[in-house]
């Protein structure tokens, strides 16, 4: 029966002492975000986030989440600030009054993943819509398989906007036959191992491409569509209304806008660097007229290293590789 | 291999702990003596009732932590507690699945020790009290088994633990939950050592329990 007292009075004190530490741990600013995945599995955040806390003397606490459900989040009063690619959504929410002062900052690349042998031929479509339409064809005749995220992400609302372009809506797409068209409602990396596995294609943000082939587990895979515009991938930072919820942290939440599209801050994202090459590009529009005020051909040179980067990329990955 | 991992794998390894343990205790103080409420008395509906009890033992880990992420949401009737992203709403959302299975098992092995002693004890003059105390203490075994089990179901558990918790670095981020954010960065190997982290601490945890389990019974 000691023994037991013991064992008991040990257990009580190990969780009266956690509580403790819980309860009492020294309290600084907190901002709560909650953003894409992407950002967070990139490790752009764990990159650029220590330099603000630093500075302000605060913590962010990152809650890394699909699209939808970040959105989710911050309608609900859950989080202070949103860091999210999904445009149509966004402009919504914001409609509705859930959010103020929408702010573009930066943006990177959607790319078409697929197989080395790239059987449905998407290496030599004229534009995205093009690479899905050959997709579509050789998957309708068994040839090819595409993978999608169907997890209402921001990549996912991307790939709804290619295939509206072909003149397919949302519950067309849903209702495509799941011999070659897999609807997975997993994560933009498990989607990628799914393709791997199954030699399909998916349409992939660059960042979470370049990762996973940096970790060497997913060697059969290509980008074999990128550099056109409309796969651009635009990230905004949204504040989440101040005024129906009142117990926000606004003001870290305002400093955290201003300093992300500040000079400093669109430079550090502009500094990150995986797998040898830049993965965002800063897009803040005060960053922007800056550099074109400035006259350092700044944005122009922004442009078209742009548009040309996708491109150079394939090459690199190819010459690494081959 | 875990040591390229960027947040403190002992801190994220205690707080795992502490969840999962808080969350055991709090669920077996609810569900043992629901349990023998269950188990030791007769009453109409006791047979649906188990049933019940036995069925969440499936309840979703996901739809438990929604639960509380809809109580405790800003916009939920608790909201204003600011509970939601701590630890606090994940050891909440672990208590109700460990609740379900500390009843269960003790409605199980009340009742099987209830038939085999409890008329001979009450044959030799116990009163009901004393008789329902002796049935307790010979289950002792069994509550020890609902409380490891309980344990093993809230240490391996991530749904629910995501949910309300948030991953948060350095705050709600367990063992689970960094094993789901190692797999999504694509870093496998490190997932897997946390796994064996994981693995590790839990044969501790259960080696201790299985000592109060025989010590008691000797």
């Amino acid at each position: 029966m000691a023994m037991i007292a013991i064992s008991i009075a040990v257990v009580a004190a190990v969780v009266i002492s956690a509580m403790a530490l819980v309860v009492f741990a020294p309290k600084m600013q907190y901002l709560r975000m909650a953003t894409t995945t992407s950002t967070q599995d990139s490790g752009l955040l764990d990159y650029i986030l220590p330099v603000f806390e630093n500075e302000t003397n605060s913590k962010v606490e990152v809650i890394a989440v699909g699209s939808g459900q970040a959105l989710e989040m911050g309608k609900r009063g859950d989080v202070d600030i949103l860091m999210v690619h999904s445009p149509a959504s966004e402009a919504q929410f914001v409609k509705d009054g859930y959010g103020t002062n929408r702010t573009q900052f930066m943006y990177n690349w959607f790319v078409i993943v697929g197989p080395d042998s790239d059987p449905a031929g998407t290496r030599y479509a004229k534009n995205s819509s093009d690479a899905f339409k050959r997709i579509l064809d050789n998957g309708t005749t068994g040839n090819v398989t595409f993978v999608s995220r169907a997890d209402n992400s921001g990549t996912h609302s991307k790939e709804l906007t290619i295939w509206s372009a072909l003149g397919y809506n949302k519950t067309q797409v849903a209702a495509f036959d799941s011999s070659w068209y897999k609807q997975a409602g997993q994560g933009m990396g498990s989607v990628l191992d799914m393709c791997e596995d199954m030699g399909a294609y998916t349409l992939s943000d660059d960042a979470t491409y370049y990762s996973r082939v940096e970790a060497g587990i997913i060697p059969s895979l290509n980008i074999t569509k990128a550099g056109d515009s409309a796969l651009k991938n635009q990230y905004s930072i949204i504040l989440v209304n101040s005024t129906i919820w009142t117990h926000i942290n606004a003001t870290l939440a305002e400093d955290f806008l201003a300093w992300i599209t500040s000079h400093d801050g669109q430079d550090l994202i502009k500094s990150y660097e995986r797998y040898g090459q830049q993965l965002f590009t800063p897009n803040a529009p005060a960053y922007i007229s800056a550099l074109s005020i400035a006259g350092c051909r700044g944005a122009v040179e922004a442009a078209v290293s742009a548009s040309t980067r996708s491109e150079e990329t394939i090459l690199r990955l190819s010459n690494i590789r081959g | 291999m875990v040591l390229g991992i960027e947040y403190d794998v002992v801190q994220v390894t205690l707080l795992s702990l502490y969840v999962a343990g808080a969350a055991t205790i709090l669920g077996c103080l609810i569900g043992i003596p629901l349990g023998s409420l269950i188990g030791l008395k007769e009453f109409g509906g006791k047979g649906t009732l188990k049933t019940i009890t036995y069925t969440m033992y499936g309840f979703p880990p996901v739809v438990s932590g929604l639960f509380i992420y809809y109580l405790f949401s800003r916009s939920g009737p608790f909201g204003s507690l600011g509970v939601l992203f701590t630890p606090t709403a994940m050891i909440l959302a672990e208590t109700l699945l460990v609740i379900p299975l500390a009843a269960g098992i003790t409605i199980t092995e009340v009742s099987e020790v209830d038939r085999s002693i409890k008329d001979t004890i009450r044959a030799l003059g116990a009163s009901r009290r004393i008789s329902n105390l002796t049935v307790m203490r010979e289950a002792w075994v069994g509550l020890i088994m609902a409380a490891m089990i309980g344990f093993g179901r809230c240490i391996a558990e991530v749904g629910a633990a995501y949910m309300v918790g948030g991953n948060i670095q350095g705050e709600t981020r367990t063992l689970t939950t960094a094993i789901m954010l190692e797999t999504r960065m694509g870093k496998f190997d490190y997932a897997i050592g946390l796994g064996l982290v994981l693995i590790a601490v839990a044969l501790a945890v259960f080696f201790f329990m299985r000592l109060l389990q025989e010590k008691e019974h000797l």
